[in-house]
């Protein structure tokens, strides 16, 4: 048990420091994208130990306090109890905690803490963006988990370890070519997952600013930035083991979760961005109809 | 055996000699006949007595020594004498009622009124047909001197009309008579018998006159509008003579004559009276009047025991308990309730509202209400289970569904009276009623005579009686202890339901136990609230203790009887707790009018389940063959009602909203669970029903999904914190059934768990928002805000109220999530799956409003010098907080109790146990699908935020508190909370992205079957012009068609 | 066929009964009415005496040849005709008692039009 939580220790470190380079890539590429020089890759290092470094005198309440640590803990707890790397001792994490259910309901652990401690700093637009969260994401659900249903159907399990042994054995054995809808369902979802155009007026709130940011300041910030670094890396391994046949080794796994993310991103840069009412209707549409052509094609066809 | 020609004698006697010398005798003229009246009821007592407990035998008293035809003969068995006793008894007590008028205004009624008793003695004892003539003839002048001697407003129109009437119909019914006699040459009603059906050409024509004019004289629907004029005109304690005396002996008439009958006569009554019962209550619902909805509720019940006087070869042996049954809850009931409009005066539904100043008669009221409404314990209860059992024996459906209706339509009007007598708020009650111990005595008698009549009449029922009455005895032993202050009450009622529990727990097993362990710690969480109330709060406890008795019945009920005794037991209880709430009145309305509704379709399904398979217990719903889906249908939708399925669920938000803050989470956290345990036990029976090749477990499975994904929805458009917990328990009960609906082991373990957990979840949050009531007396949560500095231990209820009910792990609420993926995966219900899972997602949009909007944001002004909510309201959720937690830590101490529950039903497909490596028996669930450990969960996710934690403090240890408005908002500082408070409207966007699924589809459908049904009945009424020379063509009309009907067989 | 007495009867009773409910519910005024039942009881009345006649036979009084043997062969039944009698009787008290009503209902609103008379209705 001590040696497994060392691994996961170890595990969560170096993914750490993979999110922090990513998202330091990712604002690159956005800068590149608007025609501006844009940060070094490493200002991510940069920004959390100045913000490590600053002091803050200030909070608005308990909960405002705690805000950040249920956010961190959050994306922490997620990834903890993902695989990362299949049959992999030292990166396996602590997954013998629960399966893909408990992944699925363990994302918003973090999300609820913070949107109540910005609600008690009792600025109106950290709740105007929570209910603006909040209802994308119940449409953002729909097709994810009818991807996540048509997976389990189709490897008969709900333990991530079981998906990936299930797709190994080849490229053609992943759930990308054994059935491209669900994947397209799933992959679309992960659009509106991660917040980016077009579906970021979520976050508008934060841009702007004013909002949850603007009073997180100096070490609360340090939190949410380290937060920002291995939540989005949680759910892109996610991703990874349910639709491309997981990873056999951690290179492996960075190579593709660099894919996922960056599916987000290069959507993200050519997009404008929908009104939230915009977002739910066309996530109750495309991608809803591609997660039940999915299941059909699970259930009539691969059985 | 004393004659019955005393009566005769005393009657007449006194009669003519009061007339004679009326003027010198007016001092004792009063005195003189109330000792007529006791001799009456004294003689027919001492036949009664002697009937039933001497050895008395049928007699026949001859007059004049003659045998018939030369004489005229009385019978007196022990119908008659009981029939008689009735009578005088009510002759005894209308006397007593009047006797301030008699003795004071107008002593010319008195020897009237003897004279009026003593024909209906004779109308009940004669055995002579033309001898029955003559004292209908006596009888309708009696009271049509009566009626004019009072000199009310309208009394003598209506008077006139009945005696147009009456008239009319005693020609026909002479005209019948002397037929008979011509045709088989006697009158003696027992020669008819022996000579055998009566013969000859004219013999049909004679005896369709005879019993159509005594039909008739029971005021059949469409030809009984004279009667409605009477019964509205008359002074009300005449018209409770008319309608409990009068029209008991002619029903007892109609019971004679119905020897001479053939089976056709028999039917044509069955169809009359069934009829009239269902129109009269259905016109009923559009009457304002209070004494005409007393005549219109007379003349359905009147119909209803008339068809079933024409159902007595049906009905067998319990012909005489169904018939008395129900006679004597409409004898007691209607003379009490006509009485109580004599004392209250006024005619309007609302003017009886002053009851409210005598609480004692206000009670009596609600006695003869619910005794007419035909709840338990009143023998209409007992009569009507009987009646309904004995026609699906029978296979009579259209009967069955006639009565239903009928008694549905009765139970709008007379439940809304009753809550608009209760609650009605525009009514203000200034002064006591102003009443005399003459008229008490007689109201008193009579209710108490329902009482015991209801105790007494449950052992001549068809049904193996197994009713546990210590539950009920506590409620009237709080009755008599209302006048203690609230704290000793709730103790006793503590101390009672702990000291039951600890007796009957370990009786119970599987299911039962499970909610019978939900029902008593609810009752136990809930009563802890109670202390923090002052006063004594009068008449609460006993309806809590009502209300739970029937709940704890439920689960001990082995039979169906006792099933259904709980149920609608729990059902009064709850509908009057309701009924407290300061606006909850017409919510408590629906409320009753979905469950009443429920539980006629209940008793219905029963009793068609008891004629398939002939068993009285619960394996009565193992029937096969071709009624069982219609069974099941029936069933279903009587429990659904109760759990608010969506369509059937328009009643719960303002009914669990505007109760009292202990009482929503009575309702909402423990009262629903009655509708889930009801549904367990039919799916266990029934399992799956098809209709037409569809599976109605899947039909139910969608009606689940969308019930949760509706209420939900609705819950996140609400402004007030109540209703959104109040449509967030539609969506939970919706979660809940669609568990049972997968009928499977992990989907039973859903549905159980869920029960537990949503009784643990909505207790604590309805005790919470209860708490923020009780100090902020504010329901609307975008007047809040902030709340958290004021009431922090309430919000840290809140929180983990609500991170339990989302399902976000680690607490117990993810349980229910991962059980239902794994249910629905291995059952194969994906669509239905991926429709729990929005409703799951929209779930988190009501609770974080819930949270967010009262409690975080801006603190307003009024409620700066708000204090945390008290000691007794805090406790109970610091109990189910700490079970929450210790559930959240070990989930197998939950689950794996009710898997081997489950086990039992479903033996494959359940959930395993594997140990693990912590301590304190932490196992590790494993389904066929999936693996989940909820105590490594706890832990790590503890481990990581204790760490989290640690760290941010070491950083940040001189953290200080800011200001309310010290935040950056737009370069300025607002200093006004109501407008930098975001909570009006919240999700607007969301809103206007599905706002077209919350349209109020079910209300508008109920809304518009009620304007249907009203707008019916008001267009019925019109036939009622107040004409009386039109109610004369109507009996004309009704006697033709009758007529032909019988002879040309139409 | 011959018209003999009885038939006359017969038919002068229902003919004044047809009359009698004609007036009953054609009339408005309520004394007519009141004339009417009378009018309609006494057709009745006529009626069942005329049922019980047989003919050649005499009068149910035992004085003369009618003895109380041979009663039940020369005399017609005496039943109906008792009962007529007591009819007769309490006809006469109910038209009395709807005469106090018409006194007292012209009283309240000095008119005699039944249809007056409807202020309790539906």
């Amino acid at each position: 048990m001590g040696e497994k939580i060392l691994f996961a220790l170890i595990s969560l470190f170096l993914t750490i420091n993979y999110g922090f380079l990513m998202n330091g890539v990712i604002r690159k590429i956005y800068a590149r994208v608007g025609r501006r020089h844009g940060i070094p890759f490493y200002q991510m290092y940069i920004d959390l130990i100045k913000t490590l470094a600053l002091r803050t005198n200030i909070r608005h309440g308990t909960m405002f306090y705690l805000g950040p640590v249920f956010r961190f803990a959050g994306g922490v707890g997620l990834f903890l109890f993902t695989p990362v790397v299949f049959g992999s001792a030292m990166f396996g994490n602590l997954s013998f905690s629960g399966d893909v259910l408990l992944l699925l309901s363990f994302q918003f652990f973090g999300t609820l803490g913070m949107a109540l401690g910005a609600g008690e700093s009792g600025h109106p637009n950290a709740a105007i963006g929570v209910t603006r969260g909040l209802a994308q994401m119940t449409a953002v659900e729909v097709p994810f988990v009818l991807a996540l249903m048509g997976v389990a159907i189709q490897y008969d399990s709900l333990s991530l370890h079981d998906i990936v042994a299930a797709q190994q054995g080849g490229i053609m054995h992943w759930t990308l070519f054994t059935n491209p809808f669900i994947v397209a369902a799933g992959m679309l979802a992960l659009l509106g997952s991660f917040m980016r155009p077009p579906f970021d007026v979520v976050l508008a709130g934060q841009e702007i600013p004013i909002g949850p940011p603007t009073e997180y300041h100096s070490n609360y910030m340090a939190l949410m930035l380290s937060n920002r670094a291995i939540f989005p890396m949680a759910k892109a391994i996610l991703f990874m083991n349910l639709f491309f046949g997981g990873a056999n080794t951690y290179w492996e796994m960075m190579i593709k979760t660099f894919a996922v993310v960056m599916w987000s991103v290069f959507v993200g840069v050519s997009f404008p961005r929908f009104r939230v009412e915009q977002s739910i209707r066309w996530f109750l549409r495309v991608p809803l109809i591609l997660g039940i052509l999915g299941i059909v094609y699970v259930q009539f066809f691969m059985s | 055996m004393v004659s019955p020609y005393y009566i005769l004698t005393i009657g007449l006697g006194l009669a003519f000699l009061l007339g004679l010398l009326g003027k010198k005798l007016s001092k004792v003229n009063i005195a003189v006949i109330m000792l007529a009246m006791i001799s009456f009821a004294a003689i027919s007592a001492s036949w009664v007595w002697q009937f039933a407990f001497g050895n008395a035998e049928e007699s026949l008293f001859f007059s004049a020594g003659f045998e018939p035809p030369f004489s005229i003969a009385l019978k007196l068995g022990f119908q008659e004498a009981i029939i008689a006793f009735m009578v005088n008894i009510m002759g005894l007590f209308s006397t007593l009622f009047l006797w301030k008028k008699l003795h004071k205004e107008n002593d010319k009624l008195a020897p009237v009124l003897l004279v009026l008793f003593m024909g209906l003695n004779m109308l009940i004892l004669t055995r002579d047909l033309f001898n029955i003539f003559v004292f209908l003839e006596i009888t309708a002048i009696a009271l049509g001197g009566l009626i004019l001697l009072d000199e009310r407003k309208h009394a003598a129109s209506a008077g006139f009309k009945y005696l147009l009437a009456s008239s009319l119909i005693s020609a026909v019914y002479l005209l019948g008579a002397v037929l008979v006699y011509f045709s088989t040459g006697s009158l003696y009603i027992d020669d008819l018998i022996l000579g055998g059906p009566v013969a000859g050409p004219m013999a049909g024509i004679a005896v369709f006159l005879t019993i159509i004019a005594i039909v008739l004289e029971l005021k059949p629907f469409p030809a009984n509008g004279w009667a409605l004029d009477v019964y509205q005109g008359a002074h009300p304690a005449i018209a409770a003579i008319i309608s409990a005396g009068v029209g008991t002996a002619m029903l007892f008439v109609l019971h004679k004559l119905m020897i001479i009958s053939g089976p056709m006569m028999a039917q044509m009554i069955t169809v009359a009276g069934l009829l009239t019962f269902l129109f009269s209550n259905w016109l009923g619902i559009s009457q304002r009047d209070s004494n005409r909805l007393l005549g219109y509720s007379s003349i359905g019940q009147l119909g209803l025991i008339m068809a079933i006087i024409g159902m007595q070869d049906i009905l067998g042996d319990q012909f005489a308990f169904i018939a008395m049954g129900i006679l004597l809850s409409h004898f007691f009931a209607k003379a009490g309730l006509f009485w109580i409009s004599g004392i209250v005066g006024g005619s309007k539904l609302e003017s009886f509202a002053v009851l409210r100043s005598r609480p004692l008669l206000l009670l009596m009221f609600g006695i003869f209400l619910f005794a007419l409404s035909a709840f338990p314990p009143f023998p209409s209860f007992y009569a009507k289970w009987d009646l309904i059992f004995a026609l699906s024996d029978a296979k009579q459906y259209l009967f069955i569904t006639l009565i239903l209706f009928g008694s549905f339509f009765e139970v709008v009007y007379l439940i809304r009276w009753f809550g608009i007598v209760v609650k009605n708020t525009s009514e203000e009650v200034k002064e006591k009623l102003p009443v005399n111990i003459t008229q008490i005595i007689p109201i008193s008698v009579f209710a108490a005579a329902l009482l015991f009549f209801g105790y007494y009449g449950q052992h001549f029922m068809n049904v193996p009686i197994n009713l546990n009455y210590i539950p009920l005895i506590a409620v009237a032993a709080l009755w008599i202890l209302d006048f203690l202050p609230t704290w000793v009450k709730n103790t006793l009622l503590i101390v009672a339901t702990l000291f039951y529990g600890y007796i009957i727990l370990p009786q119970l097993h599987d299911f039962a136990f499970i909610f019978a362990i939900i029902f008593l710690l609810g009752a136990f969480l809930t009563l802890l609230f109670g202390y923090s109330y002052k006063g004594k709060r009068p008449g609460f406890y006993p309806l809590v203790a009502m209300m739970f008795a029937g709940l704890i019945l439920l689960v001990e009920a082995k039979d169906l009887f006792s099933f259904f005794f709980a149920w609608e037991i729990m059902t009064a209880g709850s509908y009057f707790l309701i009924l407290r709430g300061k606006k909850s009145q017409p919510h408590a309305f629906s409320y009753m009018l979905f469950s009443f509704g429920g539980a006629l379709l209940i008793l219905a399904g029963f009793a068609l389940a008891h004629s398939v398979t002939g068993s009285y217990t619960f394996d009565a719903l193992t029937m096969v063959g071709a009624l069982s889906p219609l069974v099941f249908i029936m069933l279903a939708i009587g429990f659904l009602t109760k759990t608010a399925a969506i369509g059937l669920h328009i009643w719960l938000p303002g009914a669990h909203s505007e109760a009292e803050s202990d009482v929503s989470p009575m309702v909402s956290g423990i009262l629903l669970k009655a509708g889930v345990y009801g549904l367990l036990i039919l799916f266990m029976r029934m399992g799956h029903q098809f209709v037409l090749g569809l599976d109605l477990m899947v039909v139910l499975s969608w009606v689940a999904v969308i019930t949760s994904i509706g209420g939900y929805l609705l819950a996140s458009v609400q402004e007030d914190m109540k209703r959104l917990l109040a449509y967030s328990s539609v969506g939970q009960l919706g979660i809940i059934l669609f568990g049972l609906t997968l009928m499977s082991n992990l989907g039973w373990l859903l549905a159980i768990a869920g029960v537990i957990t949503h009784f643990l979840n909505k207790t604590l949050l309805f005790q919470a928002v209860g708490g923020v009531y009780s100090r902020t007396h504010d329901r609307t949560m975008y007047r809040m805000g902030g709340l958290i500095h004021r009431m922090p231990i309430t919000f840290i209820f809140v929180l983990i109220g609500i991170i339990s009910m989302s399902g976000v792990p680690p607490l117990v609420g993810f349980a229910g999530k991962w059980l239902s993926f794994n249910a629905v995966l291995s059952k194969g219900y994906y669509l239905q799956g991926v429709g729990m899972v929005l409703a799951g997602a929209i779930a988190f949009l009501y609770l974080f409003r819930l949270i967010h909007v009262p409690f975080l944001g801006q603190l307003k002004d009024h409620l700066r010098k708000v204090k945390e909510a008290s000691f007794w309201i805090l406790l109970p959720q610091i109990i189910i907080l700490m079970i929450i937690m210790a559930f959240s830590a070990l989930p197998g101490v939950l689950l794996e109790p009710i898997g081997s529950a489950v086990g039992k039903i479903f033996p494959t497909g359940g959930l395993t146990w594997q140990d693990s490596f912590l301590p304190f028996g932490s196992r590790t669930a494993i389904s066929e699908y999936g693996y989940w450990n909820g105590t490594y969960v706890m832990v790590i996710t503890m481990i990581i935020f204790a760490v989290l934690l640690g760290f941010q403090m070491l950083i940040q240890r001189r953290n200080k508190k800011v200001g309310q408005f010290n935040i950056v908002y737009s370069a300025e500082r607002p200093s006004t909370p109501e407008t930098t408070h975001a909570g009006y409207h919240f999700y607007a966007h969301y809103q206007k992205a599905v706002g077209f699924l919350i349209a109020p589809l079910a209300t508008n459908f109920w809304n518009w079957v009620s304007d249907i049904v009203q707008s019916i009945a008001n267009q019925i009424r019109r036939i009622y012009n107040g004409n009386g020379q039109v109610y004369l063509i109507h009996l004309v009309i009704y006697f033709l068609i009758c007529f032909f009907i019988f002879n040309g067989g139409l | 066929m011959k018209l003999s007495v009885e038939h006359i009867a017969i038919l002068s009773g229902i003919l004044l009964m047809a009359i009698g409910l004609w007036g009953i519910l054609g009339r408005k005024n309520i004394l007519k009415m009141i004339i009417s039942f009378t009018v309609f009881d006494t057709g009745l009345n006529i009626l069942i005496v005329a049922l019980g006649y047989l003919p050649g036979r005499t009068a149910p009084i035992v004085d003369g040849p009618v003895t109380v043997e041979n009663l039940s062969q020369v005399a017609v039944d005496p039943v109906p005709q008792a009962l007529v009698l007591t009819a007769i009787v309490i006809g006469f008290g109910v038209t009395a008692l709807m005469l106090v009503y018409a006194l007292k209902m012209h009283e309240k609103k000095k008119t005699l039009d039944i249809n007056e008379y409807t202020d309790l209705k539906w």
